[in-house]
């Protein structure tokens, strides 16, 4: 009898442990917060006094030889001045990335003109080291918000998108929803090229920002000491300048499915029971590859698409959801696909990484299925415009990647 | 205990800083962690609280973890930090517990006020919760319990005999058995 009440405790113990299914996405995120660099504040006292001793040190050092004055000053400057690169780096008119898979905290963005040098300039200030961050070029100030799939659109004519993977927004204790003394979530410079930059996502480490600008220039981005990302636009008049990337002459056949945009896209809706993810498919046809989302409803649900958003980024480089893992496909450009009120969970059987090598579509991959946010990622080969189609019986969405 | 050496590979990492091999260690052992923690504390939010400080303490004191298998280093964390947690929070419940047992003996329960297991595990102390489940639910040894809670082996033997006394006399199956 006693061996059946430890066996009832221990079923017991065993079933009330799984009412935790899954390790909180939450208590990951305040573990990789505690872990993060402190914020050099906090040693504000020791670094007083290690400055006031090297003061002194010096002043020892120059009463003894007076040169060590003119070393002193050419050091102290060459810490207090940004660093210049190594070689001077050319603007140049398309997407690029760069990084680590560090995780890092966004403390500050400022926007000046350095007119007499030809551009505007953008620093966006970390804790901890530069994230991976890919920016894209488009043709238009539009975005599309990342989570919600909100069209917003900035001051300007054209745009850039920058993808901060593994990034948090600095956010002192201020009322739910606000970031006192954070990094501005919209700032409007309204300089020569740069009018306006807005965070335009914030969602499971993925910080994002749109970029308007007043006409389509080419970019350089500086990596610099103190963990500053520099984001220079060319001021117009540049001979350097090419418009951002626009699509490719259509095919014929292709046309009466809709246009190609160089462009984030967004649709669907989040209503009812999250869509069941039946099908993955990859194919190329004339003129672009095709990849197919298919999905079901659950039993006495209306069918829909669920809601979505298509990011073009500038690098195959993507994070896992929930657990913040970075992940490379093949290629060197990418797609982030993201359905809301969507799972696959129990409905799909087929590969969550499937290797296709196809002219642009290199990989397509499951990125995250986690409380109702689907998310996938596609490896490209070279940066790609793309059209979405919402197509029913049975209730898909294509996407479309334009190839050469 | 021996570790593979894709795993080995990660500590190593994790010894220089690289917070991402880190987040693996939180991936491997991180839920489990959690469920015990919760079997403890009975409190959702007091076992992620208790399981935060168990990684961060971790991530700050991995130069003392040996060339070993992370895991059972991890659950002593887990159980000092679960067992802290429920001190903190229940410093009042701990005075009527005490108060309690000063009362008097043994606790007889009436046919009316039996309860299920769960209500049952509640009216443990946090110590014979922690033996409970890392011996019932873990399926730890009772050696292995007692390194994981820094206590003798005899120590394990009592809390269990009387944790089990105590479930048993709430849930009614002493008259059962009886």
């Amino acid at each position: 009898m006693s061996d059946d009440f430890e066996k009832n405790l221990r079923d017991h113990l065993h079933r009330e442990a799984e009412e935790t299914r899954e390790f909180p996405r939450r208590l990951r995120g305040r573990i990789r917060d505690g872990i993060a660099p402190r914020a050099r504040a906090r040693m504000a006292p020791q670094l007083a006094l290690a400055g006031a001793l090297v003061l002194v040190a010096i002043a020892v050092l120059a009463f003894r030889n007076p040169t060590i004055i003119n070393v002193v000053t050419t050091s102290i400057k060459g810490l207090i001045e940004p660093s210049p690169s190594p070689t001077p780096q050319p603007f140049l008119c398309q997407d690029q990335s760069g990084g680590s898979s560090s995780v890092a905290t966004l403390t500050n963005i400022r926007a000046a003109s350095h007119a007499g040098d030809g551009y505007d300039r953008i620093v966006f200030d970390f804790t901890g080291a530069i994230p991976s961050w890919d920016l894209t070029r488009q043709e238009s100030p539009t975005f599309v918000r990342d989570a919600s799939g909100q069209q917003v659109t900035l001051d300007g004519s054209a745009g850039l998108k920058l993808a901060f993977r593994g990034a948090d927004v600095y956010a002192p204790t201020g009322p739910a929803g606000s970031t006192p003394g954070g990094p501005p979530t919209d700032l409007q410079p309204r300089l020569t090229s740069i009018r306006e930059i807005a965070q335009i996502g914030n969602f499971e480490h993925q910080l994002t920002y749109g970029i308007g600008l007043s006409s389509s220039q080419c970019v350089r981005v500086l990596q610099l000491t103190n963990s500053r990302l520099v984001i220079d636009v060319a001021t117009s008049g540049s001979a350097s300048t090419t418009a951002a990337p626009t699509p490719l002459p259509t095919q014929p056949a292709a046309t009466d499915l809709g246009a190609f945009g160089c462009l984030d896209h967004s649709g669907g809706t989040n209503s009812g029971p999250a869509m069941q993810l039946t099908a993955v498919r990859v194919a190329h046809q004339t003129g672009f590859d095709r990849i197919v989302f298919e999905f079901a409803p659950q039993a006495g649900a209306t069918a829909h698409i669920p809601a979505y958003t298509v990011s073009r980024q500038a690098s195959a480089k993507f994070v896992k959801d929930p657990s913040g893992l970075p992940v490379t496909m093949r290629g060197s450009a990418g797609l982030r696909i993201v359905f809301h009120g969507a799972s696959g969970a129990t409905s799909y059987s087929g590969s969550r990484d499937q290797i296709v090598n196809l002219p642009v579509v290199q990989e397509v991959e499951q990125l995250g299925d986690f409380e109702a946010v689907l998310s996938w990622g596609a490896g490209l080969s070279q940066p790609s415009c793309i059209r979405t189609l919402e197509l029913p019986n049975p209730t898909r969405l294509v996407i479309d990647v334009q190839t050469p | 205990m021996l570790m593979d050496p894709a795993f080995g590979r990660v500590i190593a990492r994790w010894r220089e800083g690289d917070r991402d091999a880190f987040e693996e260690v939180v991936d491997r052992y991180g839920l489990q962690l959690l469920r015990t923690a919760r079997l403890i504390l009975r409190d959702e939010a007091l076992a992620e609280d208790a399981i935060q400080e168990t990684f961060l303490k971790a991530w700050q004191r991995i130069g003392s973890l040996h060339d070993e298998d992370p895991g059972p280093w991890l659950t002593r964390i887990a159980m000092n930090e679960s067992i802290s947690t429920y001190r903190r929070r229940h410093r009042f419940q701990a005075l009527t517990e005490r108060f309690g047992r000063l009362g008097g003996g043994k606790h007889g329960v009436s046919s009316e006020a039996r309860l299920d297991l769960a209500h049952a595990l509640d009216q443990l102390t946090a110590e014979q919760r922690a033996a409970v489940a890392l011996h019932y639910y873990q399926d730890l040894s009772v050696e292995e319990t007692a390194q994981a809670l820094e206590v003798p082996i005899d120590t394990v033997k009592s809390r269990l005999k009387t944790g089990l006394r105590r479930l048993r006399e709430l849930t009614g199956s002493e008259e059962a058995s009886a």
